[in-house]
């Protein structure tokens, strides 16, 4: 197996607010790989910082070993090219239809022709269950439910047909049909795309059902990595706390 | 004592560190705007949102301060019996300094703001790295064209503002004072040289950059949660007031200089 990011004894923070001390992670090709952990711990800074939006002080973030903090901007676009990442509210762009939403990176990286363009939206839409309605497309952000905006999102993310895809908290405040069909949507994608996944998620249901491996963020690092079995059966006080702490939560619901 | 000191010093150092972020913003943004494609047809697009928008209160504006000036030289000028002459005193005044100034406080307020609020919001909803995630460099798509546009948009708006003030200066030089609309509007045009044009121009050419920068600068550093846009915003309107009568001084002093 070969490594597609690899984190080495990286180190960040924001100002004296410390994120990540002295931490490594690996994601192999692939694979689907699952990271829980608190909020405001710093899931979503470790996938912003995968993809070169935040910087990093110290350490290394290798993907396929290339240096990711030394990237100049045409590299720093290849990157982008072959990882997209799918933003917790969609980030979808309000000012715009979602057709121009999900050929957004089309336009940048390629010279698509408008036709060919419009294949691919629908194919995209398609693979993420929104190509039933054709009227979709010219629809924008504002007129969609939370569901469709998140599939739209995720539309828009597989569009250029990246090698990695970074997902944070793609099921966060959708209801449980909703957040079954994103997994689903996760596995199909795996497996149809072959993609590698990298899902940050408060979700057990995902992070056990659809995963391969499963990280846990704790005290600034990942002290916790194993296949999605042995993390959900794991006798770690502090995993088992999180796990169950969750599963008591969602029965609250 | 000492924690007055302190307290300045640090409002001394955010400013600097406030100022040097914009600058290096305003620089990434001039660069980015020369990298091709030119992205002209969103600079238009931005020009007509900007200007379009602010035309009813720029008309206001322009027509309202003609009115009030005119009627202050006018009293003044009674008092010594040459109110004849208040079409010469309302021009230099309205053309160099009142039109550009207050449309800046004013229209340029309000589209710093907009800007503030419309890139906050896209960045706490996380679309500015969407952006970036997908390719594309937000300084380009999004700061570029509003910087552009502003610069642009604020001296047009000026120009028509000044041809507001001077309509609004001659209905009261005529009707309040006795003094003929057109021999008002001779008067004032006859005092205008090429060069207090060009004072003018530069002016609302500058204040439309700063503004422009400020509002997008603004927006781009906004952090997390709704409540931050509020923020942001308020401090936009704070920072473009003081930044745009602070350099109107500096460019009076190199346009007039005196002796
Ligand atoms: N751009 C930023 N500037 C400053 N602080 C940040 C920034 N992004 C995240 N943080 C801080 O990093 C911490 C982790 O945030 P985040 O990764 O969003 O947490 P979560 O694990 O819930 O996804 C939080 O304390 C947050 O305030
Ligand atoms: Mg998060």
């Amino acid at each position: 197996m070969t490594a597609v990011f690899e984190l080495r004894n990286l180190f960040k923070a924001f100002g004296a607010n410390v994120i990540y001390e002295d931490m490594n992670l690996e994601v192999e090709q692939g694979e689907t790989f699952t990271i829980i952990g608190g909020s405001g711990m710093g899931k979503s800074v470790c996938l912003k910082l995968m993809i070169g939006l935040l910087p990093y002080e110290k350490g290394h973030i290798l993907f396929k070993g290339q240096e990711v903090g030394d990237m100049n901007r045409e590299q720093l676009r290849e990157l982008r090219r072959h990882v997209s990442m799918v933003f917790q509210g969609g980030a979808l762009f309000d000012s715009m239809n979602v057709f121009e939403n999900v050929t957004y990176a089309l336009r940048e990286h390629t010279k698509m022709s408008d036709q060919e363009m419009l294949e691919r939206a629908k194919e995209c839409l398609d693979m993420v269950g929104l190509g039933y309605d054709p009227d979709i497309m010219y629809r924008f952000p504002a007129g969609l439910s939370g569901g469709m905006r998140k599939r739209a999102a995720l539309a828009r993310s597989i569009a250029i047909k990246p090698e990695v895809i970074l997902y944070d908290e793609p099921t966060t405040g959708l209801d449980p049909a909703n957040s079954k069909r994103i997994g689903e949507m996760i596995k199909k994608l795996q497996r149809e795309l072959h993609v590698t996944s990298i899902v940050v998620t408060h979700d057990m249901p995902i992070a056990f059902g659809c995963s391969d491996r499963v990280a846990m963020l704790w005290d600034k690092k990942f002290p916790f990595i194993g296949s999605a079995e042995e993390i959900e059966h794991s006798e770690v006080p502090e995993v088992r706390e999180f796990v169950q702490g969750i599963f008591r939560e969602d029965k609250d619901d | 004592m000492r924690a007055i000191l302190e307290s300045i010093g640090k409002a001394v150092n955010d400013g600097l560190a406030w100022a040097g972020g914009m600058t290096v913003m305003f620089v990434q943004a001039v660069l980015s705007g020369m990298r091709r494609p030119l992205g002209i047809y969103d600079i238009f697009y931005q020009i007509v949102a900007l200007g379009i928008r602010s035309i009813p209160l720029a008309t206001l504006m322009g027509i309202f301060v003609g009115m009030a000036l005119t009627w202050q030289f006018g009293e003044a000028l009674m008092g010594f019996g040459a109110k004849n002459a208040v079409g010469s005193a309302a021009a230099l005044a309205l053309v160099r300094e009142l039109v550009p100034t207050i449309m800046a406080l004013t229209v340029g307020a309000k589209i710093a703001t907009g800007m503030t609020a419309e890139l906050g919001s896209m960045k706490v909803s996380e679309q500015i790295d969407a952006i970036a995630s997908l390719g594309a460099d937000p300084v380009k798509k999004l700061i570029w064209p509003r910087l552009a546009a502003a610069t642009v948009a604020l001296p047009l708006l000026c120009v028509y503002g000044n041809v507001l003030a001077l309509g609004g200066g001659a209905l009261i030089a005529d009707t309040v004072f006795d003094v003929p609309a057109g021999y008002f509007y001779e008067t004032y045009v006859d005092e205008l040289y090429p060069m207090d044009y060009i004072s003018g121009l530069v002016k609302a050419t500058t204040f439309g950059m700063l503004t422009g920068i400020i509002g997008c600068y603004q927006g781009f550093q906004t952090k997390f949660g709704t409540e931050a846009v509020g923020i942001s915003t308020t401090n936009t309107v704070v920072a473009t007031s003081v930044t745009i009568i602070i350099m109107d001084f500096v460019l009076t002093m190199i346009f007039l200089p005196v002796g």
